[in-house]
């Protein structure tokens, strides 16, 4: 006997089609982080917190992109103690709750046997608390705060397991201050993002600048939602600085210079911690006056940076923006190494091997200082960054003197 | 600030002008209004990609790809189901999500952009902002054109669907044709509007959520009765936005906006063209 096949409900092809994409679309499947982890016992995981959607999704995938690259290298070099390391990766949105229960869900379920995160400092101090309370590693790779160190020195015992490579606030506006020094600046205006780090950054630059005869012409920060670029433009120009300092991580930072350049074209402008190290971006904007960014390492800097420029760059088609994929490669690679040297993944003795352990990473070497904190700064055995400017055809490293 | 509030106000009203023709002939809250608003945005990347750096050129492109999304998306989906506002209004937001991740899958997370072109420097060093100019010219010649359209022969049965459809049916227009046509349309205005707009800023897949919420508060509040109401109201919203940014703070540009949008509905709910006593 046959059966007739014709269906109760019937739906236009065209519809079932459609219905079937939007049902793959938003599937869990679809929405799931990205996931790494091979599952197998004989693999270390590494859980990687980043914000893969919302305004800092950019940021995030570049994140992951230089964590991916660095287990990889781990790897080719016969990853730890002969074992296989992977990452597993946590959504954090660019929100505090969201970043903590990814957190958990990676300690507790996926079993990482340390962190490397998050993004945003509203993020990575939410992490914290997890990390104590787990007694697990987390390396800070960008978020800047200095809560996060202040922590760790004042409450030693909780939140030892804590470290950052990335610069602190304090070392970021020193870097700032002797760049702004170098170029003769007087007057700078700082705008950007109306986020944690960058209103820090601007309460400690001007801090730290006004010994240098540096002073602050105007600030203003911006909603990240619905950025009114337009008057923070005029009003910047107006306020006649020698320069606009420019902290923003995410996708305005481009909008944001294509408005100044409207209303001044030639006004010199620095990105710091935003996505102008990237060459696209910054070939659409006019370069009518300097465009600096400044960036933890560049082409050129040392052999290992170029390598690793190199390396994405040929992995992922395009270059690394400097800043927020190579502080977490580094993150990764000084992680794996103190598990090598520990010989152990367990946080009682990785933790004394970073603490007095050397770390080479494509910035250049780490040391944590008893905060936690990796030496940066303009000292010999610091790690400087350096600052580049666009030209046409590409960037020239400009700062520290070469 | 008043000439960028002036040029902001221009780029509201660019968007809002498809999303009253919407609102008034088909009668639905088309929340996927700012997907096609990226959609030209991204279109005018692609052919910049392939040397059409103009987004004057990408702009009728992109308004033809829009105009057939938008024709399927109508005859398909919003004719059918728009004896359900309610699942409408949810699905055009689903179709909007939708578009963002399919952008995100196609061109990636990461903020792209089209060159700016340098900046236009008249007699004496005045520097005009190019985008600006441009939003404000083109919204100026759309919304002239709508209206031009609306108040001649040829808008006729789109008033008369907006008025009253029965009435329209008797008189034996096909008002379902018309209503995906006008769908269509209103898509085509807003690809069109995102590729003129385009190089002034980064592209994105979420770029289109900002000018969908404000032009769909600009059309609440001036009624989609007056495109001269529109055209006004996007300006001085454009200028208050600045002016509140330059006075305030540039964070309480949009917060201050909002709360104006909120005062203007609770003193006229049936939008401002009821204070001169146009409609009630």
């Amino acid at each position: 006997m046959t059966v007739d096949s014709v269906p109760l409900l019937r739906l236009p092809r065209v519809l079932s089609g459609s219905a079937a994409l939007f049902l793959f679309l938003f599937s869990p499947a679809f929405f799931a982080a990205p996931c790494v982890a091979a599952g197998r016992s004989e693999t270390l995981k590494i859980g990687v917190l980043a914000p893969l959607s919302g305004p800092y999704a950019a940021g995030g995938t570049s994140f992951v992109q230089a964590a991916t690259l660095a287990v990889e290298q781990a790897n080719s070099e016969g990853g730890v103690s002969g074992q296989r390391v992977t990452i597993v990766v946590g959504d954090t949105q660019g929100r505090v709750d969201v970043a903590k229960s990814e957190a958990l869900r990676l300690v507790s379920r996926e079993k990482v046997s340390a962190l490397v995160g998050a993004y945003l400092s509203e993020e990575t101090v939410g992490v914290m608390e997890v990390a104590a309370a787990e007694r697990m590693v987390l390396i800070v790779p960008v978020a800047a705060t200095a809560e996060i160190t202040d922590k760790v020195r004042q409450e030693y015992d909780r939140y030892r397991y804590v470290f950052r490579v990335g610069y602190s606030l304090p070392q970021w506006a020193e870097l700032i201050a002797a760049f702004l020094s170098d170029r003769k600046v007087g007057r700078y205006a700082f705008v950007g993002a109306g986020i944690r780090w960058n209103r820090e950054l601007g309460e400690t630059l001007e801090r730290i600048a006004a010994p240098h005869g540096i002073t602050p012409a105007y600030t203003a920060f911006y909603s990240p939602g619905n950025p009114a670029f337009d008057t923070v433009a005029v009003a910047a120009a107006a306020a006649s600085p020698d320069i606009v300092i420019l902290a923003d991580p995410g996708r305005n930072s481009v909008s944001f210079l294509k408005r100044l350049r409207e209303s001044a074209p030639t006004l010199p402008a620095l990105s710091v911690g935003g996505a102008l190290g990237d060459a696209r971006l910054a070939a659409s904007v006019p370069l009518t006056a300097p465009v600096y960014v400044q960036a933890a390492a560049w082409r050129g800097l040392s052999p290992s940076a170029t390598a690793y420029v190199e390396r994405y760059e040929h992995r992922y088609g395009a270059p690394p923006v400097g800043y927020s994929d190579t502080l977490p490669f580094d993150a990764v690679t000084v992680l794996v190494a103190a598990w090598r040297t520990a010989g152990s993944v367990e946080s009682a003795a990785v933790v004394p091997v970073l603490e007095r352990g050397a770390f080479p990473g494509v910035a250049g070497t780490y040391r944590f200082d008893a905060a936690h904190q990796a030496v940066w700064g303009a000292g010999p055995a610091a790690l400087q960054g350096t600052f580049v400017r666009w030209e046409r055809g590409g960037a020239r490293i400009v700062f520290p003197p070469r | 600030m008043l000439l960028d509030g002036l040029f902001a106000g221009a780029a509201y009203a660019l968007m809002a002008a498809g999303m009253a023709l919407i609102l008034g002939v088909v009668k639905v809250i088309n929340l996927s209004h700012g997907a096609f608003f990226t959609l030209g945005a991204y279109v005018a990347y692609a052919l910049a990609e392939r040397g059409v750096g103009s987004p004057i050129a990408a702009a009728p492109i992109a308004a033809v790809i829009a105009f057939a999304f938008g024709v399927f998306l109508g005859k398909s989906f919003v004719n059918p189901v728009r004896s359900h506002p309610f699942a409408l209004t949810v699905g055009t937001l689903a179709f909007a999500l939708l578009f963002e991740q399919a952008a995100q899958i196609v061109w990636g997370p990461h903020p792209l952009s089209i060159g700016a072109g340098a900046p236009w420097i008249g007699p004496g060093g005045l520097v005009l902002r190019r985008w600006g100019v441009i939003a404000f010219l083109s919204s100026a010649a759309l919304l002239g054109g709508l209206k031009w359209v609306l108040s001649a022969r040829p808008g006729l049965p789109l008033r008369l669907i907006a008025e009253d459809e029965e009435i329209a049916c008797s008189l034996g227009m096909d008002v379902e044709t018309i209503r995906y046509l006008t769908f269509g349309g209103a898509c085509a205005m807003a690809a069109a509007a995102g590729a003129l707009l385009s190089p002034s800023g980064a592209v994105t897949p979420t770029m289109g959520r900002a000018p969908l919420l404000l032009s769909l508060v600009v059309v609440i509040v001036a009624g989609m009765d007056s495109v001269a109401a529109i055209f006004l109201l996007s300006i001085g919203l454009g200028i208050l936005g600045n002016a509140c940014a330059w006075f305030l703070s540039p964070q309480w540009s949009y917060v201050a906006l909002l709360v104006a949008v909120c005062l203007l509905l609770s003193a006229r709910p049936a939008g401002i063209v009821a204070l001169a006593g146009r409609r009630d």
